[in-house]
């Protein structure tokens, strides 16, 4: 497994997420249903092989680990990642967050509000719940590849 | 036949009142705190706020007397010998950097060893390390058996290397199981060591007698025993506390500044530098006379009753790792649903309004040598009831089947 494999299998998985799981979850109409599709959402993103989770991918602030990779394609000027995290919810929440910022601008990516977007889909209540679970520390990470 | 209301007992909490859909199982990390103690704390800010020990008006005068007699009745509380062994600090972590600073520079020499067991939380590794490799100091681990206990045959033999100090907690703050500490301190005294006592736990769990324990030094928070945050508590024997280098310099732990050099004022206050937490020691001693109206046998029943009953409960549920022993518990069960991470079933439970803790509890070496990412710990108090643990228990099997689905 490589970096450029890895991201060509997140790719799909994000935009699929984002066309479908996304809307699943905002009609979902009790707790446990909007729990599954979170889970199912982990699952959807490819896991980083355990070789390839170098401590310096690890993204502190978590109560459980998760990591990050990046890719900036020059040419493009597109930020791409790769995110893996031992707990299936936060992993969910953070494909979320990935699926709303990946191939963005460098430009775009310095202004996204993660608040704001979640938000907008309804979101919101998961980001202030899980304050502990990192994805503030995660979202600090994904900014911090910006130029 | 236990007599022990817990209806009565949960009635002192208004924070039942104000959160009533929630079922509180998150009591190791910190307890809530009857009427009498938030009572106490307001009068003291209303009618006698003041500093202590300096003023020339009897403002002063009286909340001196109100702070000093905070110290008579923890004082009494654990059987103290004399008041100036009751030194205020902001809490377990404080006392154990204290005592770990103090001996580092006066009775600790290079080349000799501390002995601390691998159920220790940060909070017994971390001050201890701190100094250790500065001062030449080694540090000694006594593993665990199994079933997570302390090996006590290695422990024996680790002793063996004559530590000059052996710190150890009462009970468990990850697994609730209660040490054998009146042993373990007299294994540890022939052997010649000082012993330290991390009573975080244990304080609230039973009645402690520090002379009849003989033990050197017992610290413990007030906020893990029904009173605020900001206090503990650090017991030492005179002799002992004599030779602890202070941590923190300041107002009152003098008796003469000069430039050049200070002298020490005498214990208590050589060791509490600066304005002490005075409404937060009012607040505590108010919490253990509380406390004190309640039979502690009885209360120990009723937990143990709580905790057979949820444990009970445990074996309907599937796919469980319980970690922690149903014996000699304090009433604390960490546990794991296989294959899960603790924060996604601590999540689960929170989504249902079960407050738990789910991570590594400030006890990562202990997580690490079992190879787990941590664990679910539900820690039980006084004020929790039977309706509470079946609601926790079915909270619980409804994660196992959103997780396993």
């Amino acid at each position: 497994m490589t970096l450029d494999q890895l991201l060509t299998d997140t790719k799909p998985a994000l935009s699929q997420i984002y066309s479908t799981d996304l809307p699943e979850l905002s009609q979902a109409k009790d707790w446990q249903s909007k729990y599954r599709v979170l889970m199912q959402l982990g699952r959807k993103l490819p896991a980083i092989p355990e070789k390839m989770k170098q401590p310096s991918l690890l993204v502190k602030g978590c109560e459980s680990r998760a990591w990050l990779m990046h890719y900036y394609n020059q040419h493009q000027d597109q930020h791409f990642f790769v995110l893996d995290s031992e707990a299936r919810i936060v992993k969910g929440l953070m494909a979320i967050m990935l699926c709303l910022v990946n191939g963005m601008s460098n430009t775009d990516l310095k202004k996204f509000n993660l608040a704001q977007a979640f938000d907008k889909l309804n979101l919101k209540p998961y980001l202030s719940q899980s304050r502990g679970s990192g994805l503030n520390a995660m979202m600090e990470r994904i900014k911090s590849c910006c130029h | 036949m236990s007599h022990f209301d817990p209806v009565n007992f949960r009635g002192h909490f208004e924070f039942f009142q104000q959160n009533p859909d929630w079922v509180y199982l998150d009591n190791a990390a910190t307890m809530h705190k009857p009427t009498a103690v938030l009572n106490a704390i307001t009068r003291f800010y209303q009618r006698n706020n003041s500093n202590v020990h300096r003023g020339a008006h009897t403002l002063s005068q009286n909340a001196t007397r109100a702070f000093e007699q905070a110290r008579d009745d923890i004082a009494a509380f654990i059987n103290a010998k004399d008041r100036q062994q009751i030194i205020f600090c902001s809490g377990a972590t404080a006392a154990l950097n204290q005592i770990a600073f103090g001996l580092m520079h006066t009775v600790l020499q290079p080349g000799d060893r501390i002995l601390i067991t691998a159920l220790e939380h940060h909070a017994n590794i971390v001050p201890w390390q701190l100094h250790c490799a500065g001062f030449g100091v080694t540090l000694d681990i006594v593993p665990l058996t199994a079933d997570n206990k302390i090996d006590q045959q290695a422990f024996t033999r680790l002793l063996a290397l004559q530590p000059k100090v052996v710190s150890f907690s009462h009970i468990s703050n990850v697994l609730g199981h209660i040490q054998p500490i009146a042993q373990m301190i007299q294994q540890a005294k022939k052997a010649g060591a000082i012993t330290v006592v991390d009573g975080a736990q244990g304080i609230v769990h039973d009645r402690i007698d520090v002379q009849l324990l003989d033990v050197d030094f017992y610290v413990w928070s007030g906020h893990k025993l029904y009173g605020p945050t900001g206090i503990g508590v650090l017991y030492g024997k005179t002799e002992l506390l004599e030779q602890l280098k202070p941590i923190f310099g300041g107002g009152e732990m003098i008796s003469e500044v000069q430039f050049s050099h200070s002298l020490f004022n005498k214990l208590p206050f050589r060791l509490e530098a600066g304005t002490p937490d005075i409404s937060g020691a009012i607040g505590l001693a108010a919490a253990i006379n509380w406390l004190q109206k309640f039979n502690t046998n009885e209360i120990k029943n009723y937990k143990t009753m709580l905790l057979k009953q949820f444990y009970n409960g445990l074996q309907a549920i599937p796919g469980l790792d319980i970690l922690s022993s149903p014996v000699h518990n304090a009433g604390i069960v960490a546990l794991n649903v296989q294959g899960e991470h603790p924060a996604d079933v601590a999540e689960l439970l929170n989504q249902q309004h079960v407050a738990v803790r789910g991570g590594q509890h400030c006890a990562m070496p202990f997580f690490s040598q079992l190879g787990l990412a941590g664990a679910v710990r539900f820690s039980f108090a006084p004020y929790n009831t039977e309706v509470e643990v079946a609601t926790s228990l079915q909270a619980l099997a409804q994660a196992v089947e959103i997780l396993t689905a």
